[in-house]
């Protein structure tokens, strides 16, 4: 994950909202998780044993929930329940989703324990892996290592003794090859036999130990805190002892060390009756003793490390990795720089690094739009043509005089299924240039590259890919903000994106400015551009020092993860599991929306000719509708209800604004002789009558409302989807305010001036 | 002398952090521990470092870069 993006002060993570099925372990023989840093191979690893659709790929900080399956060990009755866990460089938490693996490791007493932790750890980065394998062996759980990377690990020349690293860390050590399925059976058994001897008590557990003077310190808490929690199966006491003593600077320590204590208590509702008097009088007891042990921890700290025993700690871990990375792992004489590194100082160089991050966006931009558009219409075709064709003949055959039901089917129903559909196409681009950039390791580059810029608004790197995307389709770029692992971050970029004007808006500004504009109209749609990235940057510094004040300021530190050629089956998979997941959560909202705008045109108002599905638009529900809201734009110089029609369909989709002046201005019944003519003679004709004769300030002003306003249904469906209803209210409430005000400035503005 | 001044291709020893790092003991934690030999592989367009620590390769912000003293290795 991006290490400098979140902070909430340790150590006091609260526990992550997360689903907690997983403690439910009936009929499970044992609980088992996976740990490890970011990006090591654990969720292709829970995969390969489990057989579930994980999100894989190439860059810290995908997987940030819980998950589990189940693992079938050859010798067990029962399968055991595997659990997937979010990456972490330590179990000290600096973010909620790494607080979650340490609530999982040891916030747990009594029946909720783990009874194995698979550390897997990166043979081609193994001292940071180690690092962490040190503090998990402090929390008193069984531990097996899985070795994964050891082909890169090859590849850079390093040669690694498994067998001897074993040894030295007191543990089973097997290299398995997650992608390939490799190595999984001598897994299992490790992990079989590391299960069946898991209850039994055990002569010395596996510690990565701190040194003297630390250990003799350490160990006056530790037979303290034994002391006090006999009888409540607490995690180990080490840890605690450990957790106490390097608590961090801005946490007093009578706090943390109460925090501990009141961990030591199980769930009142958990403990059996018999147990339950005397474990509260203990925890009692424990709560009277924290004062006491945060003296000793206090004294702990002075006495041996003049006060920063956070820094003495980490320094006496890595020396014992560094011992034994010495011992196990050969360099090759001389190294050179590795591929990856070479690369790097192309692609992150100071003069070269955002010009090719440009052309890679743009590139992602090109291909959203050029490369979905014939797909696009081909399902376009497909729906209008042979799809709508069938269902009208079936429709002739059966119910031949039932129109309203024709209706409802061709011009609601399908209409709106063919309106999801040709979203597809573009998701699927979409979703496969971010799985190819994400699986390749550029995505960690970009966000490196983008950092800066983007911390203006007080966003990551990363989140400039959602918003280039939003300039194709502004749908798949609210899905996309799932590439932010900070929900805080996704929010944000949510709000930001309807202000990035998509390619439907560009139709409209095309045909509006050829209309009014005639030789001038490319400069104005350019500008329609430059006012859109005006505008996202405007509002974002308008969030970051409102909505989104207290968001910290965090420093950059990123890990960079090895450049690796994208597999097909990761970007597949990948791509299908997001756009599955798009039309699971935007479908239903889209077609019910289509639907309806169908039923508004076709409900005649009270005293209009023609019944039910036969009215002209004008004396629909729809034109009373449009007609209803127009005055609202008297100021902004367009209450006309052509163009507020057009406003109400553009809430739906952009892609209709045309569609429904035409529909509009066609549907006047003769005899309307100044309205005549072309499209154009009649937008010209209609602007400047509700304007005053002032039709260029009121026909930008309608453009700019058009680029502000909410971008579509699907828009709001996917926000709805990623941010909730309420936020997605107030980016509602949010775009139309900024539209409504922003046209009526320039309408005022430009009417002074022309 | 601090790490944003080093050249890319150099190499480096860690003496240790100045100032008060928000991110003080996760940057301990990554590896940037006292004694630890950092290699300077790049640098960015507004003063961000890219660096290599054991075997990672982490991005640095140019604040980072400069809580960070060193000494050359001869
Ligand atoms: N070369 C190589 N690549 C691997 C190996 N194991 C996994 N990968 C790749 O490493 C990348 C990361 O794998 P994931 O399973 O997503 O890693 P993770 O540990 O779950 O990552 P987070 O959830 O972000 O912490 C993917 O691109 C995998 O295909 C391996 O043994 N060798
Ligand atoms: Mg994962």
């Amino acid at each position: 994950m991006a290490v400098g993006t979140r902070r909430r002060p340790a150590p006091c993570c609260p526990p992550a909202e997360a689903p907690t099925a997983w403690r439910d372990r009936t009929g499970l023989s044992a609980r088992i998780a996976l740990v490890g840093n970011p990006n090591v191979g654990k969720s292709t690893l829970f995969n390969a044993l489990t057989g579930a659709q994980q999100h894989v790929g190439n860059w810290p900080g995908k997987t940030v929930h819980v998950a589990t399956g189940t693992l079938q060990l050859p010798g067990a009755a029962a399968p055991a329940q595997l659990i997937d866990l979010p990456g972490t460089y330590s179990l000290v938490p600096r973010s909620p989703d790494e607080a979650l693996v340490r609530d999982v490791l040891v916030d747990r007493s009594g029946s909720d324990r783990l009874d194995l932790v698979i550390v897997v750890v990166d043979a081609a980065n193994l001292a940071r892996n180690l690092y962490l394998l040190a503090q998990v062996l402090d929390t008193g759980i069984p531990v097996v290592a899985a070795l994964t990377m050891l082909d890169v690990a090859v590849t850079r020349g390093l040669d690694l003794d498994a067998r001897r690293l074993g040894e030295l860390l007191g543990v089973p050590v097997v290299p398995v090859r997650p992608r390939a399925r490799g190595g999984l059976p001598e897994l299992t058994d490790a992990i079989e036999r590391a299960v069946a001897t898991s209850g039994r008590p055990r002569r010395a557990l596996p510690i990565a130990p701190l040194g003297a003077d630390i250990e003799q310190a350490l160990g006056k808490l530790i037979d303290r805190i034994t002391e006090r929690s006999a009888g409540l199966q607490p995690v180990s006491p080490r840890w605690m002892a450990l957790e106490l003593v390097a608590a961090d600077d801005g946490v007093a320590p009578p706090e943390a060390a109460a925090d501990l204590m009141l961990q030591l208590r199980p769930d009142a509702d958990r403990v059996r009756a018999d147990l339950a008097g005397r474990l509260a009088a203990s925890a009692d007891g424990l709560l009277a003793g924290a004062a006491e042990l945060a003296d000793l921890a206090d004294t702990a700290r002075a006495d041996d490390l003049d006060g920063d025993i956070a820094t003495a700690v980490a320094e006496r871990r890595y020396e014992w990795v560094h011992h034994i990375v010495a011992a196990v792992v050969h360099r090759p004489a001389g190294q050179r720089p590795t591929v990856s590194d070479r690369v790097d100082q192309v692609l992150t160089s100071r003069w070269l690094g955002v010009p090719i991050f440009l052309a890679v966006m743009w590139g992602v931009f090109v291909a959203t739009t050029r490369l979905a558009t014939p797909l696009q219409h081909g399902l376009a075709a497909v729906v209008d043509g042979p799809v709508s064709g069938s269902v009208r003949y079936l429709l002739e055959r059966v119910h031949s005089d039932q129109s309203w039901l024709a209706g409802l089917l061709l011009d609601g129903l399908i209409n709106g299924v063919g309106q999801l559909l040709t979203f597809v196409p573009l998701m699927v681009v979409m979703f496969a240039l971010l799985a190819v950039l994400e699986d390749s390791g550029y995505m960690a580059r970009g966000a490196f590259v983008a950092d800066r810029f983007l911390r203006l608004l007080g966003l990551p790197g990363r989140a400039f890919l959602p918003l280039i995307v939003g300039f194709g389709c502004n749908v798949p770029a609210i899905a996309g903000t799932r590439i932010l692992s900070d929900a805080r971050h996704r929010l944000m970029t949510s709000l930001l994106v309807p202000f990035v004007t998509c390619s439907a808006r560009l139709t409209v500004y095309v045909l509006l400015a050829n209309v009014f504009f005639g030789a001038h109209a490319g400069t104005v749609v350019f500008g329609m551009y430059v006012l859109s990235i005006a505008l996202v940057v405007l509002i974002g510094l308008a969030l970051r020092h409102s909505i989104f004040r207290h968001h910290p300021r965090e420093p950059l530190v990123l890990e960079l993860p090895p450049y690796r050629m994208p597999t097909l089956s990761v970007v597949g998979r990948q791509t299908w599991q997001r756009t599955k997941g798009f039309l699971r959560t935007a479908g239903g909202i889209i077609v019910v929306t289509v639907t309806a705008v169908w039923l508004l045109m076709s409900i005649p108002l009270a005293g209009a000719s023609g019944g039910f599905g036969h009215v002209d638009v004008e004396h629909s529900l729809y034109g009373g509708v449009s007609r209803v809201v127009s005055p609202v734009f008297a100021p902004a110089g367009f209450d006309d209800w052509h163009a507020t029609g057009a406003l109400v369909t553009g809430f739906v989709a952009k892609e209709a604004v045309i569609s429904t002046f035409a529909q509009t201005y066609g549907a006047q019944k003769p005899g309307d002789l100044h309205q005549a003519g072309d499209l154009g003679t009649q937008l010209r004709a209609s602007f400047d009558r509700a304007a005053g004769g002032h039709a260029v300030p009121a026909v930008l002003a309608f453009m700019v409302f058009l680029l502000a306003y909410t971008p579509c249904m699907a828009t709001v469906a996917a926000q709805r989807a990623e941010i909730g209803g309420r936020w997605t209210a107030f980016g509602i409430g949010m775009q139309l305010t900024v539209a409504w005000v922003l046209a009526v400035v320039v309408f005022q503005v430009g009417r002074l001036l022309t | 002398m601090v790490l944003r001044d080093c050249r890319p291709g150099s190499h480096v020893r860690l003496s240790g952090l100045i100032g008060s790092h928000p991110q003080r003991r996760r940057l301990l934690e990554l590896g940037f521990v006292p004694g630890a030999v950092i290699q300077v592989i790049g640098r960015g367009a507004v003063g961000g470092l890219v660096v290599g620590v054991d075997d990672a390769r982490l991005a640095l912000d140019a604040r980072t870069g400069g809580s960070m003293v060193v000494e050359p290795i001869a």
